[in-house]
């Protein structure tokens, strides 16, 4: 376990962006990335990133040119480190931000996630047939290996991720940089072709191009950037064992959720989630994962999560708004982006900036990746000032 | 005495009904024919014969394996190496591929009978496997089909021994396949049949008989390979063999199955036969042979096992010729599978005991069993103390699934589960079921299958086939 003092506002981000994620046929990795630097660089009112960035993290699962593809678009030649962590990536880049300030090693520290992989020629995740064991490799497939379980166990079924892909539609469209805007019915819900069931078109992210960068610093140096730094309270990534192997699999959660949920609310000091919490982006790359996510992370008992939804707990005007700008589904999902795109939501949230999609309340703010079969999460929780 | 001990054999469980080949629907109880599905082919329906087999009984007693076929998907590489691996047999079988002629099956046989009654071999394997292409639209389609048969041959617990074996060889170009030519051809039918088939096969019959100075009336039941239906018939009728003794040659259920074809017309006879029998079989090709067998008492004592009637029993038509087509990559398609380097060589014989034998481990610590083999213990986390244990003789039972609509297969969506067998989980691909028939907790056996064609070449790994009557699983 983490030592719960080791990060606790001692970090604090002071400047975020993102580019138009989307498929952007036009847009090289490089111009996503200078898109989304740029606009922290002017957030946090950096002039002369040369002198003011110390050191940059970055993150991407596609890529295959390694740091130097992000140091040579932003022409920073510093300490770059880049980061692969499936589609946990983008959270775990920020980590070791974080964690080289909390360590006292730099100052000022960027962090960039991007992928592009609409440069591949296919249409969502390719089929990889690189080995036998695991096939089908669609991310479809193994995500939907918890539903059979969980809803037999506790009754749940496709009308209760209906509602989860009703929602996270609704909130794209309030977002300006996100990739659909396009409001969808229950009906077209299940009209919709099916991919893995129980997943279908609209039960599945949308996988885009999209870069998302944040400046962070230290807590004290942050007023120097801007009158409301956000601060970090926790940060962690918690690896798992692969869930098609582990045989105390029960496939009603996923296991490194509840593992890093746990490191991260001793972290932030947080005993009561679902009321300390006030916003969170959760990684909602299947309905089904956003829906286990909600009670793996303590927001409601397990089992319970299809009478939350109902009530409408998640949606923008609940106790809990989750995935206020589309999330996954609708924003859009670059993979090394996703962790990093959470974080500049959830700072536009607790500086009142998220306009339309505004939380009235957002407390604190926890955005969460996990990745692999999934054999990794990724938690980060940000709060005001 | 040298004889067969067990057999076993295997039949697709796709039939392609006849009246799809001329553009109708599919019709139900008319004839048809049994097609080796995408994720099938000589090496995995050999297998599936080969275990049925095996079954109840110490395969470690296996020291050769003899494979025949026409098909199989290399030109240059063995096919009894792979099929011994899938197996288990261990590395000290001697393994051959008898190849080139429909006849090899019964010639892989007779090499068995010598091998053991030599002393050179004790306990041998013969598995005759075929997946013979025909053009679509060409006259051979309607004959062929798919299907494989295996037996043990040793001097032990003998069913049925060798009597006496006739043989004579001939060259004719009457059915050919050419290197690089995945379609089987013909010459006129009727030189085929007037000049080859009848002719030959009634000259290796009567030499049997004459050789052994009795006459036809002597055997219970008499199998004969045919390329069709019709010459079937024209052969029995010159010979004079009764439609008592008549092994019935399963055209409009099974199809002309190749070098299969007369092992499974011996599998069939031993299905139905009685101590005291006489069996005689009689294959065609580039020449014909006949071998005569003894039924022993042992053949009432031997565990009912899959034959050729089991498999027919079980059964489910293709939904159209096009999805058949596609199953055997008869169709254009967009993307061609030899496009990219396929499976590592190097990774795929690091990992052969776990791809191909279905081999795992138990720790020997903690006793968990793991699939594929680790260097940590998943479950108490002790280093390298495991021993291997084989998992493909063992039934798993489903503790998850998903129907998967985007595997590029001809028949979506792909049932897919998490399994576990012994303790151990496998992400496993389900045959023979359909999403309605799914369940959690099912009963499955593992079944030896091509997984995909990576790299233009065949792939395999193993899948899971629900178990029957569903019974449940020991703890």
């Amino acid at each position: 376990m983490a030592n719960p003092e080791s990060i606790r506002d001692k970090v604090a981000v002071v400047g975020v962006g993102a580019c138009k994620f989307g498929e952007n046929w036009d847009q090289s990795p490089s111009d996503m990335i200078v898109d989304a630097a740029y606009e922290a660089y002017a957030d946090a009112g950096i002039e002369a990133p040369q002198q003011q960035i110390d050191a940059v993290f970055t993150g991407s699962l596609y890529s295959q040119k390694g740091p130097h593809e992000c140091s040579d678009a932003l022409k920073l030649w510093k300490p770059v480190t880049m980061v692969s962590n499936y589609c946990a990536t983008g959270t775990d880049a920020f980590r070791c931000g974080v964690l080289s300030i909390a360590a006292g090693v730099y100052d000022t520290v960027l962090v960039v996630g991007y992928d592009k992989p609409k440069d591949r020629g296919v249409s969502g995740p390719s089929v990889m047939l690189d080995g036998v064991r695991e096939l089908p490799k669609t991310p479809a497939g193994w995500f939907a290996l918890c539903a059979s379980t969980y809803f037999e166990k506790y009754g749940a079924g496709r009308e209760d991720l209906a509602k989860i892909a009703v929602k996270n539609h609704h909130n794209g469209c309030l977002a300006p940089k996100s990739f659909l805007k396009r409001e969808i019915t229950t009906d077209d819900y299940f009209k919709a072709r099916i991919i893995s069931w129980p997943f279908g078109l609209y039960d599945s992210a949308a996988q885009t191009d999209g870069a998302a960068a944040a400046v962070i610093t230290r807590a004290d140096l942050a007023g120097s950037h801007r009158d409301d730094p956000v601060l970090v309270k926790a940060v962690t990534v918690q690896a798992g064992p692969n869930p098609q192997k582990d045989p105390s699999n029960d496939f009603l959660s996923w296991k490194p959720t509840g593992w890093a949920a746990r490191d991260a609310y001793a972290m932030a000091g947080i005993s009561d989630p679902r009321s300390e919490i006030g916003v969170a982006q959760l990684h909602d790359c299947f309905s089904l994962t956003e829906l286990l996510s909600y009670e793996d992370l303590g927001f409601c008992e397990k089992g319970s999560a299809k009478e939350h939804i109902a009530d409408g707990a998640f949606e923008l005007g609940g106790d809990l708004p989750v995935n206020t700008d589309g999330g996954l589904k609708t924003f859009g999902h670059p993979t090394g982006a996703t962790g990093v795109r959470m974080i500049y939501e959830n700072t536009l949230q607790l500086q009142g900036r998220a306009e339309k999609r505004q939380v009235a309340d957002p407390k604190l703010a926890l955005s969460h990746n996990i990745g692999g079969h999934p054999t990794a999460c990724g938690i980060t929780i940000l709060g005001p000032s | 005495m040298a004889g067969i001990r067990s057999y076993g054999a295997y039949v697709p469980r796709t039939r392609l009904p006849l009246s799809m080949l001329g553009e109708r629907p599919g019709k139900e109880g008319g004839p048809e024919k049994a097609v080796a599905w995408n994720d099938e082919d000589a090496i995995t329906m050999a297998v599936g014969a080969a275990i049925s087999c095996l079954e109840g009984f110490d395969r470690t007693a296996i020291d050769a394996v003899f494979f025949a076929s026409t098909t199989h998907s290399f030109r240059e590489k063995q096919a009894a190496a792979l099929i011994a691996r899938a197996l288990d047999l261990g590395r000290g079988v001697r393994t051959v591929d008898h190849a080139g002629s429909l006849r090899a099956g019964t010639t892989a046989l007779r090499a068995a009978f010598d091998a053991v009654s030599a002393g050179s071999a004790r306990n041998v394997l013969v598995v005759a496997s075929d997946a013979r292409m025909a053009a679509p639209g060409s006259a051979l389609e309607a004959n062929f089909g798919d299907g494989a048969a295996a037996f043990w041959v040793s001097e032990q617990d003998e069913i049925a021994c060798l009597a006496s074996h006739h043989a004579l060889a001939d060259e004719i170009l009457d059915v050919w396949r050419s290197e690089g030519d995945p379609f089987v051809h013909s010459w006129e039918d009727r030189f085929v049949v007037q000049e080859g088939y009848v002719p030959r096969i009634c000259e290796a019959v009567q030499g049997l008989v004459q050789q052994d100075g009795g006459e036809l009336g002597d055997f219970s039941r008499v199998a004969l390979y045919a390329p069709d239906a019709r010459s079937h018939a024209t052969a029995a009728r010159k010979l004079g063999v009764s439609s008592e003794q008549l092994v019935p040659p399963l055209f409009g259920q099974l199809g002309n199955t190749g070098t299969a074809f007369a092992p499974m017309q011996l599998a069939l006879a031993l299905e139905t036969t009685r101590p005291g029998q006489r069996i005689l079989l009689a294959s065609y090709g580039d020449g014909a042979e006949a071998l005569s067998f003894e039924v022993g008492d042992a053949v009432s004592k031997l565990e009912p096992r899959r034959g050729v009637r089991w498999h027919l029993e079980r059964r489910r038509p293709a939904r159209s010729y096009d999805a058949f087509l596609k199953a055997r990559s008869l169709g254009p398609s967009e993307w061609d599978p030899g496009s990219n380097p396929g499976l590592s060589a190097t990774i795929h014989f690091r990992e052969r005991d776990e791809d191909l034998s279905l081999r795992g481990q138990r720790c020997k610590a903690c006793g968990a069993v793991q699939f594929p083999a680790q260097r940590v213990c998943e479950t108490c986390f002790n280093k390298d103390d495991f021993e291997s244990v084989r998992l493909s003789d063992r039934i798993g039972r489903v503790v998850t699934y998903t129907f998967d609509y985007f595997f590029p297969t001809p028949d979506p969506p792909t049932v897919v589960t998490v399994t576990e067998v012994d303790g151990a989980r496998i992400h496993l691909q389900l045959v023979n079921c359909t999403p309605e028939e799914t369940r959690l907790g099912m009963p499955v056996e593992f079944v030896f299958r091509r997984i995909h064609e990576s790299g233009g070449r065949p792939n395999y790994y193993w899948k899971g086939n629900p178990v029957e009557d569903g019974s449940p699983v020991e703890a």
